[in-house]
């Protein structure tokens, strides 16, 4: 997946009229699935959705207990908060990785969600990475640097190596960003299994 | 970094190293490592609070080291236990009482909860200019996490700090490890301090520093 074409945003407002906005906002970039509640919001998440836009005030089933159940499950999904008052407690406390004050710009949403997207693909890029590494530790085990000067395998992989640091380094801007940082790391720990093949 | 002023941001580590490598710029990350029993803690913790030099804001995060016997050591070497400057993110599980100075996570799988325990010691700091992160370490952290989760985790946490032009000292004992592993995980970082014994004697080299060769050079206990 990556950050800037085919993710699937949930939007979860019990404010139909909200929900309907953001996806007019949204859709021409990303595909989405909406909730209009706590439950069906529970509902609706699955492996295909890669950030969650919450409403933190809904009846019945809020916010919070949405995403409390979202860590209880290990759902490896991003979600930013929506909330009508800018945020009085930490986020970083309170287990989001982003938060929306109402009422909000199609920029500020589209900022957002590229942005959780975007430290998704952080932390995609440096399992990518570690497992490049991997593979050229065991393609040098026991030959000699001129075996591996003449291994074109080899040579790609160190290639790959270069520009995927290069990356990095540039991704890696961003946690100097507490929230973001903790998101990076929150997206290492609900990871998939399945997602690393490299 | 701008390079004017760069030496003044740089961390004296006084003679900590036989190798006269009196200090390293901002935002290294220096790995230690060394066989059960040869001394690398204490390397790691004399390069935190480098004997005669002033100190350094300190976090010490610790996957299996016993906050007391944190504490007794760097009041070993003269620093004080004072929530302003020094505090402890506590990973090992184990119970306590509250301290101010002490951020408890409850295990070295949780690497979110690391992560926040990191970012709040830091706040509650004031986020100083200069801090030093000691990890001890990351042989335990991979009995915690399989071994690409532990790269990221590593990885992660590096960059932030390096970022931040702080200073990174993190210790494994290779003989527990794959030396794949071992060689993966040290690309993470920008130096590596090696230790090894020799017939009893111990030695060190240091590898990843210019101008420092990396030859091995006696380092008795």
């Amino acid at each position: 997946m990556t950050a800037s074409e085919g993710a699937t945003v949930l939007i979860v407002d019990d404010d139909r009229e909200v929900v309907r906005t953001y996806r007019r906002y949204l859709e021409g970039t990303y595909t989405i699935h909406e909730a209009y509640d706590g439950e069906s919001a529970l509902d609706e998440l699955d492996e295909d959705v890669d950030v969650v836009l919450l409403d933190r005030m809904m009846p019945g089933t809020s916010g919070e207990a949405v995403l409390e159940h979202i860590h209880d499950r290990g759902y490896d999904v991003r979600v930013a908060m929506v909330t009508a008052v800018d945020p009085d407690f930490d986020i970083v406390d309170m287990g989001f990785d982003d938060y929306v004050t109402k009422p909000t710009t199609r920029e500020e949403l589209l900022r957002v969600v590229e942005g959780l997207l975007a430290l998704d693909q952080h932390a995609v890029d440096v399992r990518e990475y570690h497992s490049l590494l991997v593979k050229a530790a065991a393609l040098r085990d026991g030959k000699s640097t001129y075996e591996l000067d003449e291994n074109p395998a080899y040579a790609d992989l160190e290639a790959r190596i270069s520009d995927l640091e290069r990356t990095l380094d540039a991704e890696a801007e961003q946690l100097i960003d507490d929230s973001r940082f903790v998101a990076t790391l929150r997206a290492i720990d609900t990871a998939s299994r399945e997602d690393i093949d490299g | 970094m701008a390079e004017g002023d760069a030496r003044a941001d740089r961390y004296p580590l006084d003679d900590t190293l036989p190798v006269g490598l009196g200090d390293i710029g901002p935002g290294m990350n220096i790995l230690v490592s060394g066989p059960p029993m040869s001394g690398k803690r204490q390397l790691v913790f004399d390069l935190l609070a480098p004997e005669g030099t002033s100190a350094d804001p300190i976090v010490v995060m610790t996957t299996d080291d016993p906050v007391l016997r944190i504490r007794t050591q760097f009041e070993d070497r003269g620093v004080r236990f004072d929530p302003t400057t020094f505090r402890i993110v506590d990973a090992t599980g184990a119970p306590g009482d509250t301290d101010p100075a002490v951020h408890r996570v409850s295990s070295p799988a949780d690497l979110t909860g690391m992560g926040v325990a990191f970012t709040q010691a830091v706040d509650e700091m004031a986020t100083p200019d200069r801090l030093r992160l000691g990890f001890v370490s990351i042989s335990t952290l991979l009995q915690y996490v399989d071994a690409e989760r532990a790269f990221s985790f590593l990885h992660v946490l590096s960059r932030r700090t390096s970022a931040a032009g702080y200073l990174g000292v993190y210790s494994i004992d290779p003989t527990t490890h794959e030396d794949r592993f071992v060689n993966v995980v040290t690309s993470i970082f920008d130096a590596a301090v090696e230790i090894r014994d020799q017939d009893g004697d111990r030695e060190l080299r240091v590898r990843g520093i210019s101008g420092v060769p990396p030859e091995w050079t006696p380092f008795p206990y």
